[in-house]
């Protein structure tokens, strides 16, 4: 007798065990991960100095990480030959609403950012203008100048990387991680 | 029992016989003819061990004798029928009629009986059922030349037993070349469930608490679920103190390499006004700084661990309870070489001679590392009655907590501050388990029970995706049952495991909406396996296995998704054009031959065969995903065909009275049935060969007694069997084979009364450099240089 109340009594609780695990919370959906920093967004724009249309390209990973890869509208950054650009940065992630500014954040920790401009297979030369109050350069206000046209039917590539250096900034592009790479296809015609 | 014949009431055989001895028996005795000898063996019924000193009486002659070192006996006796009794303390007595008409082999397998075992002897009740399973052990001295070591990292000493390895702090047992979702670890008798999907993360378990360590090879899935396919590793603590008093041990391990140090103490105790409860504390602290590698150190590796483990139990001899608690914790840094951000930095790190960064030595873990926190709580009780057999009810809770840092801090300064992990997850898991193992019934023994979980994982608000959120939930039920008369043991086993996976996973359409996705799987997943057990003779034991199982595709398997230790990882069902995964059926073949108890030459040969379809297994994918961050080692998950054979062998041979020569090796062929090439990622072939020196124990009053050197040399082959075309499917190809020269010696000395264990072992003493091709680093650096391990054990 003793045993069947018994076995009956452990069978309840190996059944009502995981009831007790199971707690509200669990059938909650995952949210937007809010306090996550993403960039997902990076524009640069070139302005002609002394006139002229600007003209920009955009990298846009809208979704984050994986999923969708980002995309690059226009397809290419064509640019004037021997012409002389303003060029500026823009940042943002579309992940949060509204998107948010990460201009204006590596602008306010400017001294532990630095824009790495490397054009390769175009004659383009991109300088930093805008300073950190260490004196080193920062790349989001740029100067851009271009040389002869691209032989035709070549397009090279400009590498812009955004490296952070808490600490260490020295003005080179060695220490720190790297925060933003991304490759436009840049043309000169 | 009393008498072996199966199918009779044993009380008319004993009429039987008495009226045999009446009517037969007595005249043999007057014309004796007394040169039959009866030899044989005796042994422990459940590990099979030879029981020295053992005592055997024939009791109609009052002939007595006894077992010999190796369990052995030999008697004189003439034509007849006997009974012969054998007893030994600890267990029960057993009687055998014997019947002889010429010479005659008989052994005996004695029954651990706990009512005898009060005192001093060990409780032989713990001693692992007779199985048909394969199974190797890491117990006593070859345990104690483990610690210090991870689990996966000792488990390796097991032939068959690799280690897909992380660094030096992050080992992951592999069986056969199964891991992860195939491969079950009970700590204490509960499943470890925590993030064990990721190859990168190591058991979350302090190898200190366990006495023993058992590997089961090949599917054990009736008896402990469908995530069983490749094998099982039981962490077994002591059984707790059943004599009055109190004791314990303490363990300190420090290594050279890397500036390891392993403190770990256990105290034990049994109360005498109160012979039933008996209590445990065991703690431990492990810390290790930056590993040499040959000629540089390497950056970040250290990794720090501390955990704590305590139970309390009631034990009576018809029931018994004890609750039992442990908590891990353990912060391990990641490489930063491996956590490299971008594309050029990748391929700039990937197959250098030396990493581009290198450092000093330092104990200090920086970013990227992860910080792991597992605790474990259980209840389980049992009831022993005199006509139903043993009912044990086991219940456990587990929580494991995973944060995971990237390499590179928030760029925003308040986010920074604010110190969190890019990824933070939450398993909580309950299981419950019923046993009933039946009374024996003629040659059966067996039990049924009934199993069910429940799972809940998620991540911290704000951290990154990774693995979706999700809650599992299992019912099983499963009976097994032995047969077992003279040279024959056979046992089946049916299971049947229901599984529910809802899971919630949030994502981001092309536009940048967030929306959740919710998904359920409902699988009922059978197990079944057969096996037999033979000896031929006293020294030889066959088995032959076969199993069949079914797994349900785990929600990492499927939706993983995400950057996580600077790796991209995908998950099948997120893979475009994918089909979603279906479950995994594994058809495994066994067969094993045991050499035991001779005096030269013992040894085990396992071959196998494990032919799963639809195995789900993990790839390099190429090209490398592109993230706003540029590139990063990516890896998908896919479903083939698989077939698995291989061997493992372990032998020794005794070459001369104290030398002792040791063999193993093991390989294993994978091919991918589907795609008819080899699978990627599997173990290489090794082999490890020692020879070890004792010295005789003399009588003299030397302090030192036990002393022994050990010299070893592994060797691991290059791994050549890899899909077709590589260069084109990995980052780099499998590196060179390399070998290991190992050197240890020990001896034991009293202080006071009690015994300290001390030894010294030197790994890789030649500092050789290579690199192993299950080794998620070996694409940035070498394996550790040289290394002097101090190990000191004191008990009391």
């Amino acid at each position: 007798m003793t045993n069947s109340l018994f076995t009956r009594s452990v069978l309840a609780l190996l059944v009502g065990a995981p009831l007790f695990s199971a707690c509200k919370d669990d059938n909650e959906d995952p949210k937007p991960d809010a306090d996550n920093e993403q960039i997902t967004t990076v524009t640069y724009t070139l302005t002609p100095q002394g006139g002229g249309t600007p003209v920009s390209i955009q990298y846009r990973d809208p979704d984050g990480d994986g999923g969708t890869a980002g995309t690059i509208t226009p397809a290419t950054l064509t640019l004037a030959p021997n012409t002389t650009y303003t060029g500026t940065l823009k940042l943002e992630d579309e992940t949060k609403t509204p998107a948010e500014n990460i201009t204006a954040e590596i602008l306010a920790e400017s001294d532990e950012h630095v824009f790495v401009f490397a054009p390769t297979g175009v004659n383009l030369t991109i300088t930093a203008t805008d300073k950190d109050r260490n004196n080193l350069p920062i790349g989001l206000a740029s100067q851009a100048v271009t040389g002869a046209a691209n032989a035709t039917g070549t397009t090279g590539n400009l590498k812009i990387t955004l490296r952070h250096q808490p600490g260490t900034k020295d003005g080179t592009a060695t220490p720190g991680d790297t925060d933003v790479e991304v490759t436009f296809p840049t043309a000169v015609r | 029992m009393l008498f072996r014949v199966p199918g009779a009431p044993a009380a008319a055989w004993r009429w039987l016989v008495v009226l045999f001895l009446l009517g037969a028996g007595l005249p043999t005795w007057a014309q004796p003819v007394c040169t039959l000898t009866v030899s044989g063996r005796v042994a422990d019924h459940e590990s099979r061990a030879a029981l020295p000193g053992a005592t055997i009486v024939v009791l109609e002659t009052q002939q007595a004798t006894q077992s010999d070192l190796d369990g052995h006996y030999h008697l004189q006796l003439c034509a007849g029928v006997y009974h012969v009794q054998v007893s030994f303390v600890g267990y029960a007595p057993e009687t055998a009629e014997l019947r002889l008409t010429s010479s005659a082999v008989r052994d005996f397998r004695l029954h651990p009986d706990a009512v005898l075992l009060r005192g001093a002897v060990v409780r032989g009740e713990r001693m692992a059922a007779p199985t048909t399973q394969t199974t190797a052990t890491l117990s006593g001295q070859e345990l104690q030349q483990t610690r210090g070591q991870a689990l996966g990292e000792a488990l390796q000493r097991v032939s068959g037993v690799t280690a897909i390895q992380t660094g030096p702090g992050i080992f992951k047992p592999m069986i056969h070349g199964l891991h992860s979702n195939r491969v079950t670890i009970l700590n204490n008798e509960v499943r470890q469930e925590g993030q064990q999907w990721g190859v990168e993360h190591g058991p979350e378990i302090d190898p200190f608490i366990a006495s023993r360590l058992t590997v089961v090879k090949g599917a054990a899935s009736v008896r402990y679920g469908s995530d069983a396919i490749g094998g099982v590793v039981l962490v077994e603590p002591k059984p707790l103190r059943d004599s009055a008093g109190i004791g314990g041990e303490l363990n300190l391990v420090g290594m050279s390499n890397n500036g390891l140090g392993a403190v770990s103490g256990t105290l034990e105790g049994n109360l005498r006004k109160l012979p039933a409860l008996s209590w445990r504390a065991q703690g431990t602290f492990r810390k290790a700084g930056t590993m040499r590698a040959p000629g540089y150190y390497l950056k970040n590796s250290g990794f720090a661990e501390h955990n704590a483990a305590a139970s309390v139990g009631w034990r009576k001899d018809t029931y018994g309870i004890e609750v039992f608690y442990s908590q891990f914790n353990s912060r391990i840094g990641i490489l930063p070489a491996a956590h490299a951000g971008n594309q050029s930095d990748l391929l700039l790190a990937v197959g250098r001679k030396r990493p581009l960064e290198t450092t000093g030595f330092s104990y200090a873990i920086d970013r990227a590392y992860q910080q792991v926190r597992h605790d474990i709580g259980k209840l389980t009780g049992f009831v022993r009655t005199g006509n139903a057999g043993r009912l044990q009810l086991t219940l456990s809770q587990q929580l494991d907590f995973r944060d995971e840092y990237d390499k590179s801090r928030p760029r925003n300064d308040n986010r920074a501050a604010a110190g969190r992990p890019e990824l933070s997850y939450t398993n909580r898991t309950t299981i419950g388990e019923l046993l009933w193992e039946h009374k024996p019934w003629h040659q059966f023994t067996g039990s049924i029970g009934l199993t069910g979980t429940y799972q809940a994982n998620r991540y911290a608000d704000g951290s990154r995706q990774f693995i979706p959120f999700y809650t599992n939930q299992i019912a099983g039920a499963f009976v097994i049952e032995k047969w077992q008369q003279g040279r024959w043991l056979l046992e089946g086993g049916l299971r049947l495991d229901y599984r529910d996976l809802a899971v919630r996973r949030g994502d981001r359409d092309s536009t940048g909406v967030f929306f959740v996705e919710r998904s359920r799987f409902r699988y009922a997943t059978p197990a079944a396996s057969l096996g037999a057990t033979f000896d031929p003779t006293t020294h030889l034991t066959l088995s032959l296995t076969t199993g069949l199982t079914r797994r349900a595709p785990a929600a990492n398997e499927r939706f993983s998704d995400g950057v996580h230790n600077g790796m991209y990882e995908l998950g099948n069902d997120l893979v475009p054009g994918n089909a979603p995964l279906t479950p995994e059926t594994a058809l495994n073949v066994g067969l094993t031959a045991t050499w035991h108890n001779n005096p030269r030459f013992n040894g085990e040969l396992t071959l196998y065969q494990n032919r799963i379809a639809g195995f789900i297994y993990q790839v390099p994918l190429l090209p490398l995903v592109q993230t706003i961050r540029g590139a990063h080692i990516s890896w998908q998950y896919l479903q083939t065909d698989a077939t698995f054979r291989g061997l493992d062998l372990s032998s020794s041979y005794q070459l001369a009275p104290q030398w002792l020569l040791g063999l193993k090796g093991s390989m294993v062929r994978t091919r991918d049935t589907r795609a008819d090439e080899w699978q990627i990622l599997m173990p290489a072939d090794r082999a490890e060969a020692t020879v070890r020196y004792d010295w005789p124990d003399t009588r003299t009053a030397s302090r030192f007694h036990s002393r022994y050197v050990q010299l070893g040399g592994v060797a691991i082959a290059r791994q050549t069997r890899v899909p077709n075309n590589y260069e084109a499917r990995d980052l780099l190809l499998p590196p060179a084979g390399y070998g290991l020269l190992n050197l240890e010696m020990g001896s034991t000395l009293r202080w006071g009364s009690h015994p300290l264990q001390i030894s010294v072992a030197g790994a890789n003493l030649l500092s050789q450099r290579y690199r192993d091709y299950l080794n998620r680093y070996r694409y940035f650096t070498d394996e550790m240089g040289r290394n002097v391990t101090l190990r000191l054990r004191f008990t009391f």
